[in-house]
């Protein structure tokens, strides 16, 4: 009985979000456009994620190159390092962690301000004041974490190869124009690719499960606080379950 | 103008012309039947409080009127237009002609009180320049005496100015139909009858016809031209302050006993 209740509440669910996601495109292209709103919101999401995503990818590069070192030695293939470090990064690790720490940081920031703004009826003002709170809410923020969530991927996969070189040299000692010439003579247009266009999916997946949580939050603060954590937790799956998707399509494709 | 024994003046001159009329409002969430059947008729310049206790459907019922709610069966008739048939952007130029006090006041905590009164006018009044608009939020903040707040954030704010800026927000947009949602619920006494004399001030100013929800009978006594009892989803029964208060109805009653 509780099980059944559970799948049921969990196809519901299923269902808002895949109707939420209908209303956005139904709403994305119609104007009024707030242009204004989206560069304020590219600006909070893209450009304040900076940091974090910088210290996330420049340890990342930093422990994978450290940690890779011995197996690699144990084969011989040591200068390998970077053409492994730069492949796993750019295919995969750069655009998985920084999806998940944008899932944490802009998702639960997204959950929890429109949540907030729900319960203490901000919402309502604003429909009431004559706009349209989806267009100015919702779109506004799950535009601009497509956008910006692909280029903090970018950034976060430069800065993981830049910290993969200091990497090498604390065992090693390899010059910037080897490791430069090692890093992208190994990798090709099809390893960038497709990742970049999945990290496109991932900032989309993370505006909408936030802005959905955010939108449809009850029961007063501590509504806010569940909008907030499950905006996290549900966004980070549907980042792992894009990702299984598009490394079959990749693989189809013959891009692996 | 009519002036009582407590010294507020309500609003007198009353135009023949309805406003608002609603007739057999119906509003169901699940199986509790919120309103059944709401009927009531708001005149040009009038001020009509709805009257009843916690969950008896008050916010429902403005809710309803402004179209954050969507009845289930009913005439919701405003200004001419039936709102339950008004489109998206319809709806939205609606919207514009009646302000809306929230309970909460629901001002934008991430906007200075600056900003929370423009952004109305900048969706709105797209044509005006910015000393304009300036000149307005200046002369709105003057209105409600808090000139001073204009770059503070709404969480520096007291409650009493909260809602004074609210009020200023609502009425920036010179709505002539205003809905106040328990206007003067979470003050003390004094800072309520100030609220109240501040929204009778801004009525005869800018002309407004006004509904007010609220279980609080002072309000009914300073502000009300006529007072309608909301019981079991009705309008149970219908009259100036003092007419109610002779009234020997049990359920009216039962309001004016426990003053």
């Amino acid at each position: 009985m509780v099980r059944s209740q559970t799948v049921r509440a969990f196809v519901e669910e299923v269902g808002d979000i895949a109707s939420f996601t209908g209303r956005f495109f139904r709403e994305v292209f119609r104007p009024r456009y707030e242009w204004a709103e989206l560069l304020r919101q590219s600006f909070i999401n893209g450009y304040r994620s900076l940091p974090l995503v910088a210290v996330t990818a420049f340890i990342m590069g930093l422990v994978l190159t450290v940690q890779s070192r011995p197996t690699l030695e144990r084969f011989g293939a040591e200068s390998m390092l970077p053409l492994m470090v730069a492949i796993s990064v750019v295919r995969e690790i750069g655009p998985v962690i920084t999806a998940l720490i944008c899932a944490g940081k802009i998702g639960s920031s997204i959950g929890a301000e429109l949540g907030s703004m729900k319960v203490t009826e901000q919402i309502d003002a604003m429909e009431v004041s004559g706009t349209n709170p989806f267009k100015y809410l919702v779109v506004t923020r799950v535009v601009s974490t497509t956008l910006m969530v692909p280029v903090l991927v970018v950034f976060a996969d430069a800065i993981a190869i830049y910290a993969s070189y200091i990497g090498v040299n604390i065992k090693g000692s390899v010059s910037w124009s080897l490791f430069h010439q090692q890093v992208f003579d190994s990798l090709v247009f099809a390893d960038f690719l497709p990742a970049f266009i999945k990290s496109f999916f991932f900032g989309f997946a993370i505006g909408i499960v936030g802005c959905y949580k955010g939108f449809n939050t009850k029961n007063g603060t501590e509504g806010v606080g569940q909008a907030s954590h499950s905006s996290v937790v549900v966004a980070s799956l549907v980042i792992f379950v894009i990702d299984l998707i598009a490394v079959q399509i990749t693989d189809i494709l013959g891009y692996n | 103008m009519e002036k009582p024994a407590h010294g507020i003046e309500r609003p007198l001159v009353i135009g023949e012309e309805v406003v608002v009329r609603i007739r057999g409002l119906k509003k169901a969430f699940g199986t509790n039947h919120v309103l059944r059947g709401f009927d009531m008729d708001l005149h040009q310049g009038e001020n009509v409080m709805v009257l009843g206790k916690s969950g008896s459907g008050k916010s429902v019922l403005i809710k309803c009127i402004i179209g954050l709610l969507e009845p289930d069966a009913g005439i919701v008739d405003v200004l001419g237009q039936d709102m339950l048939a008004l489109e998206h952007e319809a709806l939205d130029k609606m919207r514009v002609r009646i302000g809306f006090l929230f309970q909460s006041n629901a001002l934008y905590d991430s906007m200075t009180v600056r900003e929370n009164l423009e952004f109305p006018m900048r969706r709105h009044m797209v044509k005006m320049n910015t000393a304009e608009r300036q000149e307005r939020v200046m002369r709105a903040l003057a209105d409600v005496g808090l000139e001073h707040t204009v770059d503070l954030m709404p969480s520096e704010l007291s409650g009493g100015m909260r809602k004074r800026i609210g009020l200023a927000r609502t009425l920036i947009m010179r709505p002539e139909i205003v809905l106040y949602d328990e206007p003067t619920t979470g003050l003390d006494p004094i800072t309520s009858r100030e609220i109240v004399e501040l929204m009778l001030d801004l009525q005869r100013e800018y002309g407004t016809s006004s509904i007010l929800i609220s279980h609080d009978l002072n309000v009914a006594k300073l502000a009300a031209n006529q007072v309608i009892v909301l019981h079991e989803g009705t309008a149970h029964a219908q009259g100036t302050y003092e007419q109610l208060m002779h009234s020997t109805d049990p359920v009216v009653r039962r309001f004016f006993d426990s003053l």
